[in-house]
């Protein structure tokens, strides 16, 4: 940042002399600071997880949630600025209902990250405005049924449809990460956040290509738990609370939908989270001890 | 009261229940084909435009000008033919000008068909479209309503039956240019003489990639001819039964005359000297 | 306002026209039909333009390719739906464009829908809308008069339909050879325009399948045995 005072930083639309738009660079600074958002993509779907800083002890438990569904098949989580996120998928949420509107069928996760890509963008560009201060992860499950047309009248007949191209597969699971730039690219896992660096190690341990030996779903929950709680850092930050959600094919536990993890089933990821944790750090207690 | 005013909708309603008619539009009886032969597309039309029972005109033009090499032949409100090919062919000429290529004769129906579709066929306006284009030689009709069709040959207006009855009997696949000329020119004249609507000359536009040639007056079957005597009567065939003369200076004796005096002070109208 | 020629009011003092079709307006008194089967879909139609008693144009093409795979038939008022037609294959060009992948007949069945439903009221337009996607096969979507939406494996319309619903309900078969589905769609619009004082002419058909499209052309002069295209 030694740039800093010559005026380039001053306004969006402005490029400094290097080809750099500081205000994106300093809308990623925002996004460094915020809790630690991650997505992971499996063979059977994907999951969400952010870890949500408590900022104050007055605030509800369990409350106040971090991770919003955008259309029935899909998730978003952020890293950041609330407020901008809070907006980012409200907008989310117009485009998913426009594309609906307009060819009557849900939008794909990869036509949806695009056209958040392109919103994001556009607030690079003038003057009036400032770039979003989060870094977005959108997950969904394109559906790889037949997709109806919304508003068809009946179920339509149970035959007919002959020549399909056998072999092919359409649909299943997506992940994306959007940039305050606007830049995105699909991932298999995705982290952004305070604890993004530690996150993505972590992520890079896993086998997510989706292939038959890959991650089952209930297993990627119980990851993306333990990675959340590995990317915390218990001394220098406050406490968190972690909020998890998943969205699995038809024959899934969420039946193509975007749902928040059970209780159940998130207690016990973090319970084996902590407990893989604790034993890192027993290993390592034993480690010096055996150094003494 | 403020807004619109209903009621002479209203009027007009009961008025059409009580069995009053709607006045009508002008409408052209009228005979228009188009047939494409082997290196461009022939049109023709009859001269002959009514105003109900009335021949409103004996030698009217029905073949428009869009471009170069597009030309129209219009049927149905005369009006709405002259306007709707002028628009479109101003329209076009624009296009031409801003993509700096010669206009295709689609693009034309296209324009025809919209225009006319989004005023639901109030525009009377029935049309066959012919040309010749870089993409090869085109015809086609557009009715009011904003339909079209594609076709080798085409028949259109109030003698359009009659027209249409030599098409089917006389066409054949690559015709040359004379036999195309003569088939429409035959197709027009069946109109002529069979429809009331129809009448008076045969008009035919030629296009080819090279030229169009407009032969107004291709055929005048007709022409009103000599008379073959005099049908002026003889002189005296009236009789006189009484005569009776009054000379200019006894007008007085009939009619009273004053002299009106124009006043002096008047202003009179300055010329600058 | 143009009014038709029946002259009633009603209790209102509104006027009624019963007749949906504008004075002289050009009419596709038709007999159109798509069927699903074993490698896709066929659409079908007879060829008869017709204004009042008239018969504006015998050889029409009824069939109308709104995307590469994506076609429709088209019954009712011929201005009205060749504009649908046009409106609708502009959309899904755009689509194509702009998405950088092709359209599905869902696509195309949903916009045709909404163009139907949102005008329903100054349209005249019975639309078979059929196509092939490779992750669907071959689908046939029914739109009537009023802009719903029917999915069906197969579908007939026009005026001429009212004959051949026996024909087709007793002849159609699921996963039918692709000879045995042209020689229905051709056996049953034979059956219409036979019936069918509006349909008649020729009759066309688009084959539509992984190998894209594929006309026919049947000639009333061989007694449609011949295919001629």
């Amino acid at each position: 940042m030694t740039s800093i005072g010559t005026g380039y930083d001053l306004a969006n639309s402005i490029f400094s002399p290097d080809g750099r738009n500081f205000q994106v660079e300093y809308a990623m600074k925002a996004v460094e600071n915020g809790g630690t958002s991650i997505g992971i993509r499996c063979k059977e779907g994907v999951v969400l997880a952010v870890e949500k800083v408590i900022t104050s002890k007055l605030l509800k438990h369990g409350a106040n949630k971090r991770i919003a569904t955008v259309d029935r098949h899909l998730g978003v989580v952020y890293s950041g600025m609330v407020p901008d996120g809070r907006h980012f998928v409200e907008r989310a949420r117009d485009e998913a209902r426009d594309w609906r509107d307009a060819f009557k069928t849900p939008i794909s996760t990869a036509d949806l990250a695009k056209r958040m890509g392109g919103y994001m963008q556009a607030y690079t560009l003038y003057q009036s405005v400032r770039p979003f201060g989060i870094t977005a992860i959108v997950g969904g499950y394109d559906s790889e049924l037949e997709s109806p047309v919304d508003g068809e009248v009946g179920s339509g007949p149970s035959c007919g449809a002959g020549g399909k191209v056998a072999g092919k597969k359409h649909g299943g699971p997506f992940l994306y990460m959007i940039e305050p730039s606007g830049l995105y690219w699909g991932y298999y896992g995705a982290a952004t956040g305070k604890g993004r660096q530690a996150a993505k190690a972590e992520l890079e341990k896993l086998d997510l290509s989706g292939d038959e030996n890959g991650l089952t779903l209930e297993q990627a929950v119980k990851e993306a738990a333990r990675i959340i709680h590995v990317a915390h850092d218990d001394n220098k930050d406050k406490e968190f609370e972690l909020e998890m959600s998943w969205i699995s094919g038809h024959d899934g536990p969420t039946k193509g939908l975007h749902q928040e993890v059970p209780k159940a089933l998130r207690e016990e990821a973090e319970r084996l989270a902590k407990k893989i944790l604790e034993g890192e750090e027993d290993e390592e207690e034993e480690k010096d001890k055996m150094e003494e | 009261m403020p807004g619109f005013d209903f009621s002479n909708y209203n009027r007009n309603a009961a008025l059409h229940a009580r069995g009053v008619p709607l006045p009508k539009a002008t409408s052209t009886g009228t005979t228009i084909v188009g047939c494409i032969f082997d290196g461009g597309v022939v049109i023709a039309a009859d001269t002959r435009a009514t105003s109900g029972p009335i021949v409103a005109d004996k030698n009217c033009e029905k073949l428009h000008y869009i471009a170069p090499q597009i030309w129209c032949a219009g049927a149905g409100t005369a009006a709405d033919t002259e306007f709707t090919t002028a628009l479109i062919s101003s329209q076009l000429e624009l296009h031409s000008l801003s993509t700096g290529r010669k206009p295709r004769v689609v693009t034309c129906m296209t324009l025809l068909k919209q225009h006319l579709f989004r005023y639901q066929g109030h525009i009377g306006a029935y049309l066959v479209v012919a040309g010749v284009d870089p993409t090869g030689t085109h015809l086609f009709t557009v009715h009011a309503h904003g339909s079209t069709d594609k076709l080798p040959y085409v028949t259109m207006g109030s003698g359009s039956l009659a027209a249409m009855s030599v098409f089917e009997t006389q066409w054949k696949t690559h015709l040359t240019r004379d036999d195309a000329v003569k088939l429409c020119s035959e197709a027009i004249q069946a109109g002529i003489f069979n429809d009331l609507g129809s009448g008076s000359n045969v008009d035919v536009a030629v296009i080819t990639a090279d030229k169009t040639t407009l032969m107004r007056g291709y055929v005048k079957p007709n022409e009103r001819s000599a008379k073959l005597k005099s049908y002026a009567f003889e002189k005296g065939t009236t009789a006189v039964l009484n005569e009776k003369i009054i000379r200019k200076q006894d007008l007085g004796n009939y009619v009273s005359v004053h002299e009106l005096s124009t006043t002096e002070e008047g202003d009179k109208m300055e010329v600058d000297t | 306002m143009e009014f038709g020629n029946s002259g009633s009011l009603s209790e209102d003092g509104i006027h009624l026209d019963m007749d949906r079709l504008k004075k002289g307006e050009v009419n596709l008194g038709t007999s159109i039909m798509a069927v699903t089967f074993k490698d896709g879909v066929i659409l079908g139609a007879d060829s008869r333009t017709t204004t009042g008693a008239y018969i504006a144009n015998r050889v029409t093409d009824k069939l109308t390719q709104v995307h590469d795979t994506i076609w429709c038939c088209r019954s009712g008022s011929a201005a009205d739906t060749q504009a649908v037609a046009d409106i609708v294959q502009y959309q899904l060009g755009l689509f194509h464009m702009m998405n950088g992948k092709l359209p599905t007949t869902q696509t195309a069945a949903a916009i045709f829908q909404e163009v139907c439903y949102a005008n329903k009221d100054r349209l005249s337009a019975g639309l078979i809308i059929a196509g092939w996607d490779e992750r669907h096969g071959g689908q046939v979507y029914s739109i009537p008069l009023g802009g719903s939406l029917h999915k069906q494996s197969y579908a007939i319309g026009g005026s001429g339909s009212t004959y051949i619903y026996g024909y087709c309900d007793a002849n159609w078969k699921e996963g039918m050879e692709e000879a045995d589905a042209v020689n229905f769609v051709k056996e049953s619009l034979k059956e219409a325009i036979r019936w069918d004082g509006s349909s008649g002419g020729v009759i066309r058909m688009v084959v539509l399948t992984a190998k894209g499209a594929d006309r026919h052309l049947y000639l009333p002069d061989t007694d449609y045995k011949v295919r001629h295209q």
